[in-house]
């Protein structure tokens, strides 16, 4: 069952990069547009501290940080996330997700590995260039553990990310058309360039336990600072796998209302 | 919310399918074809009833049914528009664990048999509606399936095409033994594919049997075709059947099936023929006879219902 899952992912991957090269001036083109923006997107945080030493407890090293994660999950959303999205609902609505879900393998694996866009990842350079550019600032690297530890703490973010995704495309099973939805989650998710106790109020409820923003971006940079506690890594982990338990949940009730498009 | 209605897209549909059976759905548009041949692929699930093929429940799609059907459906394609269609077969390649040997040998051997050659390499969105529907074919036969499903294959292409793709799923089901499940609104298709047809109208079964048998039970009467020379006795012609078509010398009669023989003695005693033939009605004036019959009996059906409603709505109510 694995080995049929790596072998689809593998030749699903091929199929993405074969398809890159067909449009390949517009896809590096996409690429560098994205390097530019997650350049440009750090003007605004560069002026808010201009004249301030700190924000909520936030320098401006270590808010570039909260910004360095935001850059490499907004590569793999709009790289590998969004692509797979994108097929989804096109399938959906001419209904070649027939096809999809009469293949012997599970069929939100087939859906989630459908399309990634490879020159989008380039913005996960950026994101490293980011890192770099802020521990200069900070006068500290961090330690191999401390890297681990946010990594680890980026994987509850990913599964949290992608959980919300699969919600959106069980959305789009009964409604077919879905593009303000997507654009509202990705408004929404562009809250995650700041540090999460930048909200006050209604926001920052809703930022940690509705769209769990904090978990995704502000966690690791805490983790890269050695300021997250233990009870909040496992408090977000516990809480991603809720989150994916009732993606999948949702997912397959969706699955099962299903009509497909008449022919 | 939108409103909606529930609709019974069909119901009461029973019937068994022997593994190597070739046969086809006939139906008006909307009358269930599709949504039953979706329930036996396990794309629907049935509100009531079972389904059951080859020992599994559609509905549950497991890999080890899954592995043994392919579905085509001549209005929907799962070639990547962008890529040629060999990087498709390779992604069914690995979905569906064909090794790299068996692989080779089947696309070899289905690309000779519909005559494809190197257009498997060229990007689909540059192949003509035929080539890519063979190229579907393919794309759906790799793991070698034991049942097909077939939903209107042949929709859109050219007559020799059409004869081809016949031609190439008859051989696959005799090579192979597999079974095929087959819908489309061309009777040709049905003619020479599916030697057993199952009739669905309105959601409902109507006829399930041999499509000749369906043919007889339909239209009893045979149609004679004569090529007449010189002076035609016009009572004698009207006394063999029904007229249907009459031009200056060709005659088309409708003669019920006991009567035929006399029927054609006496058109050659009485006439100078120069040509005469005896065929079944076409399949097309069959079927849309048949499901005009289907109309006519819902109408009635309807009918009374509204009376008995009439009648109820004069009972005072509350």
């Amino acid at each position: 069952m694995i080995a049929r899952h790596l072998a689809v992912l593998g030749a699903s991957l091929r199929l993405s990069f074969l398809l890159a090269m067909q449009y390949r001036w517009d896809f590096v083109l996409d690429g560098v547009m994205s390097i530019a923006w997650t350049a440009g997107a750090i003007v605004p945080l560069y002026l808010v501290f201009e004249d301030r030493a700190a924000i909520a407890g936030w320098t401006y090293g270590e808010a570039l940080l909260v910004m360095g994660w935001f850059t490499l999950l907004d590569g793999l959303l709009k790289g590998a996330i969004n692509p797979s999205l994108v097929t989804v609902i096109e399938q959906i609505r001419n209904g070649t997700l027939d096809f999809v879900l009469l293949k012997p393998a599970d069929a939100q694996f087939l859906v989630s590995t459908a399309r990634v866009h490879p020159w989008r990842l380039l913005s996960l350079g950026a994101s490293l260039a980011i890192f770099v550019y802020a521990f200069r600032l900070l006068g500290a690297w961090p330690s191999p553990g401390a890297v681990l530890y946010a990594l680890a703490t980026l994987g509850a973010g990913v599964l949290v990310l992608y959980s919300v995704w699969i919600l959106v495309i069980s959305v789009a099973f009964r409604v077919v058309r879905i593009d303000n939805l997507r654009y509202l989650f990705e408004t929404v998710f562009e809250a995650g360039r700041w540090p999460s106790t930048v909200y006050k109020g209604a926001l920052s409820i809703v930022f940690t336990f509705v769209i769990p923003l904090a978990l995704m971006t502000t966690y690791p940079a805490e983790a890269l600072l050695g300021a997250l506690e233990v009870e909040r890594f496992v408090a977000g982990w516990l809480g991603a796998l809720a989150f994916a338990g009732l993606a999948r949940l949702v997912w397959s009730r969706s699955i099962a209302a299903y009509t497909s498009a008449s022919s | 919310m939108r409103e909606r209605e529930l609709v019974r897209a069909v119901d009461g549909v029973s019937f068994a399918i022997a593994p190597g059976e070739r046969v086809g759905f006939l139906g008006p548009n909307g009358a269930g074809k599709t949504t039953t041949l979706k329930m036996l692929a396990g794309l629907l699930y049935p509100s009531a009833g079972r389904v059951r093929v080859a020992g599994h429940v559609p509905q549950r799609r497991e890999a080890a049914y899954l592995d043994q059907i392919m579905l085509v459906m001549g209005q929907k394609q799962q070639l990547v528009w962008d890529l040629p269609p060999a990087d498709t077969f390779e992604l069914n390649r690995a979905v569906y664990r064909v090794s790299r040997a068996d692989f080779t040998a089947r696309v070899g051997e289905l690309s000779e048999l519909l005559e494809l050659g190197d257009l498997v390499k060229k990007p689909t969105r540059e192949l003509s509606l035929g080539e890519r529907m063979k190229c579907e074919l393919v794309a759906a036969l790799i793991h070698r399936p034991k049942v097909l499903f077939l939903d209107e294959p042949t929709i859109g292409l050219d007559v020799s095409t059409q004869v081809k793709v016949r031609e190439f799923i008859r051989d696959y089901n005799a090579r192979h033994g597999a079974t095929l499940v087959l819908t489309s609104h061309y009777m040709d298709d049905v003619a020479a594919l599916c030697p057993r047809v199952i009739v669905i109208d309105q959601g409902r079964l109507t006829f399930d049997g041999a499509l000749d048998a369906l043919v007889r039970e339909v239209r009893p009467e045979k149609r004679l075709t004569l090529r007449l020379r010189g002076a035609i006795d016009e009572e004698v012609l009207r006394s063999l059947g029904a007229l249907i078509e009459r031009t200056e010398e060709r005659v088309v009669l409708q003669v019920p099936q006991d009567a035929l023989s006399a029927a054609v003695s006496r058109a050659l005693a009485a006439f100078d023929v120069l040509d005469l033939t005896v065929e079944a009605a076409p399949l097309e004036e069959v079927m849309s006879e048949l499901f005009a019959r289907g109309r006519a009996a819902r109408e009635g059906r309807a009918d009374a219902a509204d009376a008995a409603d009439a009648a109820d709505a004069k009972e005072p109510s509350e």
